[in-house]
C-alpha cells in the first residue's frame, strides 16, 4: 500500500530544481520502475513526490568524438538500446541494456533513475564505471560532476545530498579498447545474482595499457577491483592471467548469501565471469 | 494529500478523473474508468498481466502513476478491436490457442502488439524477448510465439481471414 | 519452431480432433471475460485477512476494538464468529478434516488467517489490520518431516502421535522373493521440493449473503460443487441455499479446490454484515497462505536381473504435509502408485508417511504426487541401466505396461501406446546426431490417471452429469458441472456434444460454473473431466439424439433394418445419406409431437469396477536436450520431445496447449521453482525471487501424438495435460547424468548443486587416483 503523498509535476528542469529545493521530504520519481515497488512495500513514504519523467531538458543522447557520450537522466533504457551511436561506439552498453529487464521496464525506466536507485545489482552501474563514466548531479544551488565510481556509497545510497541526477557522461573510448559485461542469472533478463564488467585498452603492441574490472551485486556498491588492474597492466594476452584475475575478483568482493546462492557460490561465479569478460574485452580490443 | 484532476486518454477516449495522486495507472484504468480487461497478477512489476500500450509501447501499468500517463495515448486490450472486428493479433491468438485461463492474455496481447508496432518482421528470438516480461502459467508460451509469428507474416490480416 | 506429428491418426470424426477454436476465445482476447477478480457489486465491501506471524502459537486473545473505530471499517470477524468447524476435503474421514481456515485458538503456520476485516475500500481494510491486537503464546515449532516424526517433536495437532497425519501402504506380489530373484539391487535417497501453483489469478472471492438466507459466492475455483458443499458445512447452511459462480477462472493447477481464506472469510463477513464482500489475495498471500506441491523425501530400493528385467521395488516416502491435510492425503497415495509406473513389477511395496509440520500446508498440484515419484524413479532406472551397461530405452521398453496388463489388485490397462512412444523418442534422439560437448539428452517415462475413482468427498451424486437441451432453432444448451479453468473443458464438452449430436460446435452453448443451473460434478482435478464429464455429455447427447431419431424414423417410412444418423445437421439413413432432412426441421416436428416439450437428454458417469485408482491411464515419454555451463552450473533447455498417448484426442489445439504448458511447469519444477523456508517462513513469496520459465527459457516442444483407443473414455479419449508434468524433472536430471556422470538427488536442480556435484565427483576421482 503506497502512503499518501503530494505530487509535484515540474515542466522544466529549472522548475524541478526549484520545487525540489522547496521540499525537504521529497523523493524524485522518473520511470519509477523500482521506486514504486519500494513505496508499495511501505519502505519509502515521502511527503512529496517530484515527477521529472516529463522534464524535456533531461531527455537526450549526445555524442562527440572528443567529449564522448552524454546521456540525459530521463533517457529511457530503450532509447539507449536503440541509439545507433551507442551501438557503434559503446556496444557493451547495448548488450547490457538489452538484458537489463523486460521490454516494458526498459520502455519506461530511465538511466538516471536506475543510477539514483543505487541497487548494487543494477546493470548500468558496473558497466559505466568500467567505461570510466562520470555523473552530473545538482540542485538549485548548483551542479557538480563526480566519477560514477565515487557516486555509490552503500546499498541504495549515493553521494547525492538532496540533488538530482542530471546527466551521465562516458568519455570517448581510447583506440584499441574493448569492453564486456555479463551477469549470472537464471532467466534471460532477470536481475543478476552477480555480474562482471570489464574494459581493456591495449597499446600498439597488444600490451595492456589500461584495464578495469567492476563487479556487480558483489557488495554494497559496484566494486572496482584494483588488484586486477595492477596484475594486468603492462602484460600481454595470457589466459592464465585472466584466471588469476578471476581468483582476485572472487577474493576482493563482499557478496551476501541469499536464497539465490551462497557467498561461496557467488565468489566462484564472480571469478568465472571475470576470467571470461577479461578475455572477451581483450579480444575485442585487439579487433 | 491533495487530490488531482487529470485527463487520461484511453483507447481514443478522454476520461476526466479526480484521484489521489498515488493511484497507479492500472488502478485508474480498472477501478476508475472501469475497463477491467487489464489484469493484475503481482505487486512487483514482474508478471506483465497489467501491460498496456502507452504511445504504442508496452508498459506495465502497475509501474506507472496515473498522473504520469497524462498526455499519452493509452491502449488497453479493449482498444484492439474496431467496431467488433478483432485485430489480427487477437485472431492469431484464437487460431493458435495462445491462451488457456486467459488471465495473462490482455497483457500478453499488448506486448505482442507493441512488438509488432516496432518490428514488422521479428525473428523467433525477438518474439520471445518481446513477451518475456509477461508470465503465462498455462501455455508454455510456444503457441503465443506461433501466433505472433503468424500475425507478423500477415496470416490474419483482413484479406486473408 | 515445433514439430507436431500424429501416429495412427483416426479420421472417422466430423468435429472431434479437427481444428476447433476455443469457444471462449473471443471473450478472453478482448477483455470481456469477467473473472472473480473483476466482479464489482453494488454496496460491495473489501476484505483483508490478518495472518499469523508465528509458525506455531496459541491465540490467547484478539482485540479488534481499535480497528472498528477506523472510519470506513464495517466489521471484523475472528474464529469466534464461526462455527469453528474443522473441515477438509476428505469428508469421509473426520480425523483428516483438520482445518478451520479462520483459526479459533491455535495457529500452525505463518500466514494462517486469524481475523478478517471488511471496509469500504481495500486500503482501509488493510490499514485496519494494523489495529487488531492479538496476544499469542508462541509454541515450539518443527519444519521438516524427518524432525517432526521424532518422539520429542512438538505436537502440532492434538493427539496426533509423532505428527503422522496419514500413512499409506501399497503392496503386491511377494516382494522379498522378487528381490531374491534380482541380480543387482540399488538404493537411493531423494529429496523433492515443493512448488507453487502460481495461478495468474490469485485466490479471490466475492460473497453476498442476503436476508432471505441465501449466499452467492463468485470465486476462482476448480470445483464449484466442492465449494458449495464445503461452505455449507462450515457455515451450517444447506447446499441448496448456496450458489457458486465461476465462469472464468484464472488458473487452478490443483490449488483451487479446497476451501481457502478468501472464500471462507468473505462468506463469514458477508453473513455478519449482509453486504457483498470481496477478498482478493495479494501475490504474497497467494504464496504464503494457500497450499503447495508436496515436498517429499524418497527412499527407493530396486532389484533387477542383469538383463534388465525389473524384479522388485520398495519405496518409503516421508512427505512434508505442512500444517493441514488438504488434498495431501491423496497425493500420498498417488505418489506411491505412480512410482511403480509405467513398469511391471513382480513385487512392489510402498509405505508413505505424511507428516505435519509448522509450514505452509502441502496438497495436490498438477501431477498429484507423481512428479516427485518420477524424479526419483526415472533417474534411478537410468542409473541402473548405466550400472548394468544396458540401453536405457530398451530396458524401459521390455519392462513397460502393455494393453491388457493388470497392475496386481490395482488397475487393468485397457489401452497403452507406450511402445510407440519409445520409438518416437528414439527417432528424435537419432535425428539429433552428435551433440556439442556441453549438451546432453535425458529422457523419462511415465503414465498417469484419467480421473480418480475414489469418493472420500462422500458425494451422493454421480461423479459427472450433463444435460443436453435442444431449442426449436437447433441450438443446443449443454449444462455441465465440469469446471472450465483454462484447460478448455467447455470446448472439449462442446466438441463431444456436437460430435454425438451431429451438429456444429457453434450450435452448442455450454453452461458451467454455476451451481444453481448446472448439475453437480466433482470438478477439474486429477485429469477427470474429459473422461468422466465427457462420458456424461456423450450419453446426454446420445439420449437427446435417440429421442429425435425416433421421430425421424416414424416419419421416414424406412424399413426398420435401416440405421439413422445425424451429421453436420443432416438427419439421414446411413446407407442412403442423400435422403434425409434438416436437423432444425426435425427438431420443430419433434416439439410439436411432444406437445411442445423440449428435447432433453441426460447423461452421467460414475466409475465402477475399475480397480483402485482410475478408469484409464495415459502414457508418455519426455526427452529434453539440456545445455549446461560447467563452470557456473547454469542450465539451458535447448530442445524437447514429447511422445504421448492420450487415447483418441478430442481437441488437438487444446492437446498441444496442455502438453506444452505441462512441459513448462514441469521444467520449472526441475530446475527453477524453488521454495526455501527459514524458521517456517517462505523466503521468496514474490515473482522477483520465485523464478519461473518465461518465453525466453522455453525450448521448442516437439510432440508426437500416439493415438490409441481407450474403451472406457468418450470416443476412446483419456488423460492429457496433467501427466506430462511428471517426467521432465527426471529427464533434466538424466541429461546431467549423461553429460557429467553426476547424480542429482534433489530437485529443483539449482546451479550450485550441479557445481557441488561436479566438485564431489572430481574429489572422488582424485581420491581413487591417489589410492592407485
Amino acid at each position: 500500500m503506497i502512503n499518501d503523498f503530494n505530487y509535484l509535476k515540474p515542466g522544466t528542469l529549472k522548475e524541478a530544481l526549484a520545487m525540489y529545493a522547496e521540499h525537504e521530504d521529497c523523493k524524485v520519481i522518473c520511470g519509477g520502475q523500482s521506486l514504486l515497488i519500494v513505496m508499495r512495500q511501505g519502505m519509502i513514504s515521502p511527503e512529496y513526490l517530484l515527477d521529472i519523467k516529463h522534464v524535456k531538458d533531461l531527455g537526450y543522447i549526445k555524442f562527440d568524438a572528443k567529449d564522448g557520450l552524454r546521456i540525459g537522466a530521463t533517457t529511457t533504457h530503450r532509447a539507449i538500446e536503440k541509439s545507433d551511436v551507442i551501438k557503434k561506439i559503446y556496444p557493451v552498453m547495448i548488450s547490457m541494456e538489452n538484458k537489463l529487464a523486460s521490454i516494458q521496464v526498459r520502455n519506461w525506466g530511465t538511466i538516471g533513475g536506475n543510477l539514483a536507485h543505487a541497487d548494487p545489482a543494477g546493470d548500468p552501474g558496473a558497466v559505466l564505471i568500467a567505461l570510466k563514466a562520470n555523473i552530473k548531479i545538482g540542485n538549485a544551488k548548483g551542479e557538480r560532476t563526480v566519477a560514477l565510481e565515487d557516486f555509490f556509497v552503500d546499498y541504495f545510497e549515493t553521494v547525492m545530498d538532496h540533488e538530482l541526477v542530471l546527466e551521465v557522461h562516458v568519455p570517448a573510448p581510447e583506440p584499441k579498447t574493448g569492453a564486456a559485461y555479463q551477469k549470472f542469472n537464471l532467466l534471460e533478463s532477470d536481475m543478476g545474482i552477480v555480474a562482471t564488467a570489464a574494459s581493456v585498452t591495449l597499446n600498439d603492441n597488444g600490451i595492456c595499457k589500461d584495464v578495469r574490472v567492476v563487479l556487480g551485486n558483489a557488495g554494497s556498491t559496484p566494486i572496482r577491483v584494483k588488484r586486477i588492474e595492477e596484475l594486468l597492466i603492462g602484460k600481454a594476452y595470457d589466459e592464465n592471467l585472466f584466471a588469476e584475475a578471476g581468483k582476485i575478483a572472487s577474493e576482493d568482493c563482499e557478496p551476501v548469501a541469499d536464497i539465490h546462492g551462497s557467498e561461496e557460490h557467488r565468489r566462484h561465479i564472480l571469478g568465472v565471469l571475470t576470467k571470461r569478460m577479461l578475455k572477451q574485452a581483450w579480444e575485442e580490443a585487439r579487433g | 494529500m491533495e487530490k488531482r484532476l487529470l485527463t487520461l486518454n484511453v483507447n481514443g477516449q478522454d476520461y476526466e478523473l479526480y484521484i489521489n495522486p498515488k493511484t497507479l495507472l492500472v488502478e485508474a484504468i480498472r477501478d476508475h474508468i472501469g475497463l477491467t480487461g487489464t489484469k493484475r497478477g503481482c505487486d512487483t512489476v514482474s508478471c506483465g498481466a497489467c501491460t498496456v500500450m502507452i504511445d504504442g509501447m508496452a508498459i506495465k501499468s502497475c509501474s506507472v502513476l496515473a498522473m504520469q500517463a497524462e498526455g499519452y495515448q493509452i491502449t488497453t486490450v479493449e482498444g484492439l478491436e474496431v467496431n467488433g472486428k478483432l485485430a489480427p493479433i487477437q485472431k492469431a491468438f484464437i487460431d493458435n490457442g495462445s491462451y488457456q485461463c486467459g488471465f495473462c492474455a490482455p497483457g500478453m496481447l499488448m506486448s505482442a502488439q507493441a512488438l509488432l508496432n516496432e518490428n514488422k518482421n521479428p525473428t523467433e528470438w525477438e518474439i520471445r524477448e518481446g513477451i518475456e516480461g509477461n508470465i503465462c502459467r498455462c501455455t508454455g508460451y510456444n503457441s503465443i510465439v506461433r501466433a505472433i509469428d503468424g500475425a507478423a507474416k500477415g496470416k490474419y490480416t483482413e484479406a486473408k481471414s | 519452431m515445433n514439430k507436431y506429428t500424429v501416429i495412427n491418426p483416426h479420421s472417422k470424426f466430423t468435429v472431434l480432433n479437427t481444428h476447433v477454436h476455443n469457444i471462449d476465445g473471443v471473450a478472453k482476447v478482448t477483455g470481456r471475460a469477467e473473472y472473480t477478480f473483476d466482479v464489482k457489486l453494488p454496496g460491495m465491501l473489501y476484505g483483508k485477512i490478518l495472518r499469523s506471524p508465528h509458525p506455531h502459537a496459541k491465540i490467547l486473545n484478539i482485540d479488534y476494538s481499535r480497528a472498528m473505530e477506523i472510519p470506513g471499517v464495517y466489521g471484523v470477524v475472528t474464529g469466534k464468529d464461526t462455527l469453528g468447524v474443522k473441515q477438509g476435503i476428505w469428508r469421509r474421514y473426520k480425523d483428516l478434516c483438520d482445518e478451520q481456515v479462520l483459526s479459533v485458538d491455535k495457529v500452525r503456520y505463518i500466514g494462517e488467517p486469524i481475523a478478517a476485516v471488511a471496509a469500504i475500500t481495500e486500503e482501509i481494510a488493510e490499514k485496519a489490520l494494523d489495529y487488531i491486537d492479538v496476544e499469542y503464546e508462541v509454541l515450539p515449532s518443527v519444519y521438516e518431516p524427518l524432525d517432526a516424526i521424532k518422539k520429542e517433536a512438538p505436537e502440532i495437532h492434538e493427539g496426533v502421535e509423532r505428527n503422522i497425519n496419514v500413512t499409506r501402504h501399497i503392496e503386491w506380489g511377494e516382494v522379498e522373493e522378487a528381490f531374491g530373484e534380482a541380480e543387482y539391487v540399488r538404493e537411493d535417497w531423494f529429496k523433492c521440493g515443493g512448488q507453487a501453483h502460481m495461478c495468474m489469478e490469485t485466490r479471490a472471492a466475492v460473497a453476498s449473503y442476503t436476508p432471505e438466507g441465501k449466499l452467492t459466492v463468485w470465486t476462482s475455483t476448480q470445483s464449484a460443487y466442492y465449494h458449495q458443499a464445503l461452505l455449507a458445512g462450515v457455515l451450517g447452511m444447506r447446499e441448496g441455499d448456496i450458489r457458486i459462480l465461476a465462469k472464468y477462472v484464472g488458473g487452478g493447477f490443483g490449488g483451487k479446490f479446497e476451501l481457502d481464506g478468501a472464500q471462507f472469510c468473505s462468506a463469514v463477513l458477508s453473513k455478519k454484515l449482509f453486504r457483498p464482500v470481496k477478498i482478493v489475495f495479494t501475490r504474497e498471500e497467494d504464496f504464503i497462505a494457500t497450499k503447495r506441491r508436496t515436498p517429499m523425501f524418497y527412499y527407493v530400493r530396486t532389484g533387477v536381473k542383469k538383463d534388465g528385467t525389473l524384479c522388485a521395488r520398495e519405496a518409503k516416502v516421508f512427505t512434508n504435509g505442512g500444517a493441514y491435510t488438504g488434498m495431501g492425503a491423496t497425493a500420498l497415495y498417488l505418489t506411491g502408485f505412480f512410482h511403480s509406473f509405467p513398469y511391471r513389477w513382480k513385487g512392489y511395496r510402498y509405505d508413505g508417511y505424511r507428516v505435519y509440520t509448522n509450514t505452509l500446508p502441502s496438497t495436490s498440484m498438477r501431477g498429484f504426487g507423481a512428479p516427485q515419484a518420477m524424479f526419483c524413479s526415472e533417474q534411478q532406472i537410468e542409473w541402473i541401466a548405466a550400472d548394468l551397461g544396458l540401453d536405457p530405452i530398451e530396458m524401459r521398453r521390455k519392462n513397460s505396461h502393455h494393453e491388457g496388463y493388470e497392475v496386481p489388485g490395482q488397475a487393468t490397462i485397457a489401452s497403452c501406446g507406450i511402445d510407440q512412444c519409445y520409438d518416437e523418442i528414439r527417432k528424435w534422439i537419432d535425428s539429433k546426431g552428435k551433440l556439442p560437448a556441453n549438451r546432453a539428452i535425458g529422457i523419462s517415462a511415465c503414465g498417469f490417471m484419467s480421473g480418480g475413482i475414489f469418493n472420500w468427498f462422500d458425494t451422493p451424486y454421480s461423479f459427472s452429469s450433463a444435460v443436453v437441451t435442444i431449442n426449436q432453432d437447433g441450438t443446443v444448451e449443454l449444462h455441465v458441472g465440469a469446471q472450465e479453468i483454462g484447460q478448455g473443458s467447455n470446448t472439449t464438452m462442446a466438441i463431444i456434444c456436437a460430435e454425438a449430436l451431429g451438429v456444429k460446435v457453434g450450435d452448442i452453448k455450454v453452461h458451467s460454473g454455476d451451481t444453481d443451473h448446472c448439475p453437480a460434478d466433482l470438478g477439474a482435478w486429477g485429469s477427470r473431466q474429459t473422461l468422466m464429464t465427457g462420458n456424461a455429455v456423450k450419453m446426454a447427447a446420445e439420449d437427446a439424439k435417440k429421442q429425435l431419431l425416433e421421430f425421424a424414423y416414424a416419419q421416414s417410412g424406412l424399413n426398420i433394418v435401416y440405421d439413422l444418423d445425424i451429421k453436420n445437421g443432416w438427419v439421414h439413413a446411413i446407407a442412403r445419406p442423400e435422403r434425409g432432412e434438416d436437423f432444425v426441421q426435425l427438431v420443430r416436428k419433434a416439439l410439436r409431437g411432444k406437445d411442445g416439450q423440449r428435447i432433453v437428454g441426460r447423461g452421467y458417469y460414475t466409475p465402477h469396477r475399475k480397480g483402485m485408482i482410475s478408469p484409464a491411464y495415459s502414457y508418455m515419454l519426455q526427452g529434453v536436450e539440456v545445455e549446461v555451463d560447467e563452470e557456473t552450473g547454469k542450465i539451458k533447455l535447448c530442445d524437447s520431445m514429447t511422445a504421448h498417448d492420450c487415447g483418441q484426442p478430442i481437441n488437438h489445439l487444446g492437446l498441444i496447449g496442455q502438453l506444452e504448458g505441462a512441459f513448462s511447469m514441469a521444467a520449472g519444477y526441475g530446475y527453477l521453482e524453488y521454495m526455501p523456508f527459514e524458521d517456517g517462513k517462505l523466503m521468496n513469496p514474490n515473482l522477483v525471487d520465485y523464478k519461473m520459465i518465461r518465453a525466453t527459457e522455453m525450448p521448442p516442444a516437439n510432440i508426437a501424438e500416439i493415438d490409441t483407443y481407450e474403451p472406457e473414455g468418450p470416443y476412446g479419449a483419456k488423460e492429457a495435460g496433467e501427466g506430462l508434468t511428471n517426467p521432465t524433472a527426471a529427464a533434466i536430471g538424466n541429461a546431467l547424468f549423461h553429460l557429467f556422470g553426476i547424480q542429482m538427488k534433489e530437485c529443483p536442480i539449482r546451479p550450485e548443486m550441479i557445481l557441488n556435484a561436479l566438485k564431489e565427483k572430481k574429489e572422488k576421482e582424485q581420491e581413487k587416483k591417489g589410492k592407485k
